[in-house]
């Protein structure tokens, strides 16, 4: 059974008791009250009862003098018994105030008795005299215990008068009685409804409240309903659906932010791929004109310029198809080697390069195109601009976790603030002026992030005026 | 509510506490003695006087004593209070003797034909005729000796005496006549004169005094010897002369006696001993019943009588 049901039968049964108790209590004292009247009469009724029967007495005797046939004979007797029944039930009449003259009373009956006993002995002996006196001694006694009733009433009433009044009293008082206690359940039962009522209600009132609160967006209320009935196991199946809901969404959040990322590469990848195409149509004409001109360099013996055509060629190529891939970090460098050649040739001794690689690295994988920008960034910002060049270094070294690739140059360094704004990716596009290949810092940034997944893949340290150091850190 | 609360607890207590005092049925059936004293004239001082006496005593004897009588010497009823202490077959009845027939009847008869004992009070009827057991009260014929003395030494040893009769001549009053007789007649001067009443009531009492007073205009003294006459006679008196010129006698037995010899319209009157005869004949009806003093004296137990003049001087 549950408590709500078990709280409304109840009430209903200390309502039920309440009124059994105040019925039986009332009934118990109506039948008191009844008893108490029942023996007052009694008593008058027993009195009454002699001074009638005596009476009857005489009537009988007096027809049985007249004319004594067996049948009033039978009559006559019938009345003395009762007479005898009377007197007997008139000793239980006996108290304090009337000892005396109830003791009297029944020994007037006595001599009732006696006397109609002699009369009949007489009519027996056929003594008419002797009957005939005998007779208006019995009419007397019969008068005397009349008028001793009479008296004995009249005792009763003065005796009991106390009694009488308190009684009358008394049914007024249970009149009032009923009434306070009337207006006492009326009182009690408000009060306990109106609690009855608020404890149903009250956790119903919570539970709507918290179910605005869900409504209006806010999941991280939690929902409190101090019950133990039907409420509290409806607050709990709420709460846990809150707790599901809050869950689900923030689950979803986190999926979109990713999506979202994700987007964000895709962008990055077109962009990078629309440049490439741009740069597609004259590429593939280039590059068969540049290999054509090397060829034709080298029949002509400037071997020099056919190696730097090759160089230019290669870098070509390899811009061309690999963009969207990865490839092993011996490639990226390989690429790096050709770029840096074409550089000497344009700047000869004020570039001056050095490569310090662990070859055990070679294998590691990394988006293409990464690496030479960076350094082409270095060549534009801190050997062009100095007259006397500058020196270039690429070391390439792995410890247990990770392989790390640095690039250092001796230019004249990053301003901090700027820094923040490439790692941030804040700064836009660096290489929309640039005179290099075309790919801008902050996209090899993103694009190194979005492959190895976690944002501190670049490093960028740069002293004023001594130079700047990039280290890219791969996770084996 | 706790106002409420309060009310509702209050009637509550009302309604079933139950504080009536009934009266409580007799618990031993051991039946105490059962007496009766019946008189002609309750509510007088003196028979007031005798039941108190009588009640005390029952109460140390602890028996039951019921007091009955008529109002006014209504002799009828005094007459059927007896007959209804007979058949009620009360233990002991002590009465008042009337010196009548229908009394003597009664006694005689009826209270033997039960075996009641009567005994006769203040009051006394001749054993012969009453059968009673004993008389407890004065000596009538002593108190009639005193009284008459009493007036000798007032009046001296000359003059004209009336004496206040009732004709029914009840053997107290004979008794007491036949005291103050005797002490008269020593007295060759002074001259009886006998006024006599059909009876005591009011009406004609102030017949026969008027009557008396016609006759005899020339008394010196009156003696009602049936003291129930008294108040009539001073009062009639009154209307006609100053009280002065007589010398008034009675004796304490009625309503009016000691109001006037208080008022001083009585020279003296004979004063008995009524508490005492209350409590003797209590104690002697119930001797007899318990068989300690078989048979009573018949001639009666004597208690003091003594005269009680106006100034208030005893003698």
């Amino acid at each position: 059974m549950n408590s709500i049901q078990k709280k409304i039968l109840l009430l209903t049964t200390i309502v039920l008791i309440i009124m059994a108790c105040m019925w039986m209590a009332l009934t118990y004292y109506n039948n008191k009250t009844q008893q108490q009247y029942n023996e007052i009469l009694q008593r008058y009724l027993k009195l009454n009862e002699v001074t009638s029967s005596s009476q009857s007495v005489i009537t009988d005797l007096n027809n049985y003098m007249i004319k004594p046939t067996k049948e009033k004979e039978e009559q006559l007797n019938r009345s003395k018994e009762r007479i005898e029944r009377a007197k007997q039930n008139v000793y239980s009449l006996r108290n304090e105030e009337n000892n005396f003259v109830l003791t009297n009373y029944i020994h007037l009956i006595d001599s009732f008795m006696e006397t109609t006993n002699r009369l009949l002995l007489f009519l027996a002996e056929n003594d008419g005299e002797g009957a005939a006196q005998e007779f208006s001694e019995a009419t007397r006694i019969s008068n005397y215990i009349s008028e001793m009733s009479l008296t004995l009433v009249d005792t009763e009433l003065k005796t009991y008068d106390v009694f009488y009044r308190s009684i009358i009293e008394q049914s007024g008082e249970v009149m009032k009685l009923g009434i306070f206690i009337l207006l006492l359940i009326i009182g009690v039962l408000f009060f306990v409804t109106y609690w009855f009522s608020l404890s149903i209600t009250r956790p119903i009132l919570q539970l709507t409240k918290a179910a605005n609160e869900l409504s209006n967006g806010r999941f991280d209320l939690q929902v409190k309903v101090e019950t133990k009935d039907e409420m509290a196991f409806l607050a709990r199946t709420f709460d846990r659906m809150r707790i599901n809901i809050n869950t689900l969404i923030s689950e979803m959040k986190h999926k979109a932010q990713l999506e979202h990322e994700l987007q964000q590469s895709k962008i990055l990848l077109q962009e990078s791929k629309f440049k490439t195409l741009q740069s597609q149509i004259s590429p593939h004409f280039l590059f068969n004109t540049l290999n054509t001109i090397s060829k034709k360099a080298y029949l002509e013996g400037s071997e020099e310029t056919s190696d730097l055509l090759v160089s230019v060629a290669g870098i070509l190529r390899y811009n061309l198809k690999q963009i969207d891939q990865s490839v092993t970090l011996g490639e990226e460098l390989e690429v790096l080697k050709q770029y840096i050649d074409i550089q000497k040739a344009r700047f000869t001794d004020r570039l001056q390069f050095h490569m310090e690689v662990d070859t055990f690295c070679f294998g590691a994988r990394i988006p293409s195109l990464t690496l030479q920008p960076l350094i082409e960034n270095a060549v534009i910002h801190a050997i062009e601009p100095k007259e006397e060049g500058g020196t270039i270094w690429v070391r390439v070294n792995q410890n247990k976790d990770n392989i790390y690739v640095e690039m250092e140059d001796d230019g004249a360094g990053i301003p901090e603030e700027k820094i923040q704004q490439l790692l941030k990716g804040t700064q836009t596009e660096m290489s929309i002026h640039a005179k290099g290949i075309g790919i801008g810092f902050s996209n090899v940034i993103q694009r190194l992030r979005l492959f190895f997944g976690y944002d501190d893949v670049i490093t960028i340290i740069s002293k004023q005026n001594t130079g700047t150091k990039v280290i890219i850190k791969m996770k084996k | 509510m706790m106002v409420l609360c309060y009310f509702t607890a209050i009637t509550a207590n009302n309604v079933f506490r139950t504080d009536w005092q009934l009266p409580k049925p007799v618990v031993s059936n051991q039946e105490q003695k059962r007496l009766v004293l019946i008189t002609q004239d309750r509510d007088t001082p003196f028979w007031n006087k005798v039941s108190s006496g009588a009640a005390k005593q029952s109460e140390k004897e602890q028996i039951s004593l019921e007091v009955w009588g008529s109002y006014g010497n209504n002799e009828e009823d005094f007459l059927k209070n007896i007959e209804i202490a007979i058949h009620s077959k009360v233990d002991g009845i002590i009465v008042q003797g009337l010196d009548t027939d229908e009394f003597k009847n009664l006694t005689k008869i009826k209270a033997s034909f039960y075996g009641i004992p009567i005994i006769t009070i203040a009051n006394d009827v001749p054993i012969k005729d009453s059968l009673r057991r004993t008389y407890v009260g004065s000596n009538q014929y002593l108190a009639g000796k005193l009284i008459a003395e009493q007036l000798i030494q007032d009046m001296g040893q000359t003059g004209k005496v009336v004496l206040m009769i009732d004709s029914k001549q009840e053997f107290f009053q004979n008794e007491r006549l036949r005291g103050i007789e005797e002490v008269l007649l020593k007295y060759k001067d002074i001259n009886i004169v006998y006024a006599k009443t059909v009876d005591t009531t009011k009406e004609n009492v102030v017949i026969a005094t008027q009557d008396i007073l016609n006759r005899e205009p020339d008394a010196d003294a009156y003696i009602a010897v049936n003291a129930n006459v008294v108040g009539t006679l001073v009062s009639v008196i009154g209307k006609r002369y100053q009280i002065e010129p007589y010398y008034l006698y009675s004796f304490d037995d009625s309503p009016d006696s000691l109001t006037l010899l208080q008022e001083g319209k009585m020279d003296a009157m004979v004063e008995q001993s009524p508490e005492k005869m209350g409590e003797l004949s209590v104690q002697l009806m119930l001797d007899w019943l318990n068989g300690e003093k078989v048979p009573l004296d018949q001639n009666g137990y004597l208690t003091d009588i003594k005269i009680v003049k106006a100034d208030g001087k005893n003698e």
